[in-house]
């Protein structure tokens, strides 16, 4: 497969003009099928909380240790964070994600949210274990194989500890991040991963505001991305929790903004519906400022290429996919990763695309 | 012949019932000027959703920095028909 050039399917769609009939779209019963499974969660609306302003682990490029957040007070108060989900509850919210600096030292706080949310998730560096009644969907980072971890993470045997704290927990989702320096290993991760049959997906390094480090993407690492994220979807299909146009939008040489127009409120004004008007992000203070509210704050935008960023941007630009079969399929895929990722019970189905789709109005890279 | 704007509006209001599966509501009892977002809790995949059948059975174009902005059923309904008479002209020209 060209990762370059892919089948052209999607830009072939938008060069040829033909306008198609959504109903059209959906005739297709395996389309349709998969149109009804993923329209079911169109209820999510989604805001974050940074639980504590403490964590184990100190690792470079952390989003969490940039800007003001950190500095923000911990409020420890359970009747407080109680009060606080109750509130969000009634403004709409219905899944919650839970996230800096590392919500496994604060589970206290983790359970009363899952108590008053049933769906959400939360981020964590897996190194210890969340208790198994906060039944919601860990994301474990990973940064590399042990050696890398070692030196950007500073911590040893983090993957060996990690797949021991989480193998066989439904909750886990293995996130691996590629930096340009670790795209090589993550054969070797995957590998392991799929051995004690963890299930992975996939995130970029996106560069915080003023970033100088060397893990910031080039054109050639984002291609060399590409290729081992597909290659390993191929390897590993009962583990690997991606398609092929997961790696199309998080690999492309425009960010995801250029792409598909950010729809958080750091990024868009509109307060009409949508992210714009109900996302929150909560410092650990329990305050929130509209101007940086996004799933990543501090990141650049220009080179947010986030995995979580992306569940919601490309998801909610539903419309703009209805254009033809091929980019709704690849829509559908994304969609369908998404909720696997994200969501507690919800199965991913086979992939609708199985080459390259380019977004639409863009080439593939 | 035209279609009127009150014919647009209980079309609009049948695709939001069957589309969004309202319960206890007929197009005929669905208030044109209801907020869809503060009072019936509707959100953007669901208007989305609306604006692609409606973009299908008026044979419209709908921009999709437009359709956000229509909250309403009877803005939806203005919106179709400023389409629709933009449509019959460019044909007429």
């Amino acid at each position: 497969m060209n990762l370059i050039y892919g089948n052209q399917t999607g830009e072939e769609a938008n060069r040829t003009g033909k306008e198609w009939k959504f109903s059209d779209i959906l005739a297709q019963p395996a389309v349709r099928e998969r149109w009804e499974k993923v329209r079911k969660y169109f209820f999510l609306r989604e805001s974050t909380y940074d639980m504590s302003n403490r964590c184990n682990i100190r690792c470079e490029g952390c989003y969490y240790y940039e800007g003001d957040k950190q500095f923000a007070a911990e409020n420890r108060d359970p009747d407080d964070w109680r009060r606080l989900m109750q509130a969000e509850k009634a403004r709409g919210i219905t899944y919650v994600v839970l996230a800096g600096a590392e919500p496994s030292l604060a589970p206290e706080l983790c359970r009363i949210c899952f108590e008053e949310f049933p769906l959400g998730s939360i981020a964590s560096n897996g190194l210890k274990v969340i208790p198994a009644d906060i039944n919601f969907k860990i994301h474990i980072s990973v940064w590399g194989n042990d050696e890398t971890s070692a030196r950007v993470r500073s911590a040893k045997n983090m993957l060996i500890r990690q797949i021991e704290n989480y193998k066989g927990d439904p909750r886990a989702v293995f996130v691996y991040t590629f930096t340009r320096n670790n795209i090589a290993q993550v054969h070797e991760v995957a590998g392991l991963l799929a051995e004690h049959g963890c299930r992975l997906t996939f995130n970029v390094f996106s560069a915080p505001v003023g970033y100088r480090g060397d893990l910031r993407h080039t054109p050639d690492t984002l291609l060399g991305t590409r290729k081992a994220m597909v290659d390993l979807l191929t390897a590993y299909p009962e583990n690997v929790l991606f398609s092929h146009y997961n790696a199309v939008a998080h690999t492309h040489r425009k960010g995801l903004h250029d792409l598909y127009a950010c729809s958080y409120p750091r990024r868009n004004a509109s307060t009409d519906i949508g992210l714009g008007r109900s996302f929150r992000q909560y410092r650990t203070d329990l305050n929130w400022d509209r101007a940086v509210a996004c799933c990543v704050p501090d990141t650049d935008c220009d080179d947010c290429r986030h995995y979580a960023a992306g569940s919601a941007v490309v998801t909610a630009r539903m419309f703009r996919h209805a254009g033809n079969p091929d980019t709704f399929k690849a829509w559908l895929d994304y969609v369908d990763t998404y909720l696997a990722v994200w969501v507690m019970g919800y199965q991913k189905g086979v992939n609708l695309s199985d080459g390259m789709v380019a977004p639409p109005e863009n080439k593939i890279f | 012949m035209k279609t009127t704007i009150e014919e647009i509006i209980l079309h609009v209001a049948r695709v939001m019932i069957d589309e969004l599966k309202l319960e206890d509501i007929t197009p005929e009892t669905f208030d044109p000027d209801i907020d869809l977002v503060d009072e019936i809790g509707i959100d953007s995949m669901d208007l989305a959703t609306v604006a692609l059948v409606l973009r299908d059975y008026y044979a419209i174009r709908i921009e999709e920095d437009d359709y956000p902005k229509l909250t309403n059923v009877r803005l939806i309904a203005e919106y179709i028909d400023q389409k629709l008479g933009e449509k019959s002209m460019a044909a007429a020209n």
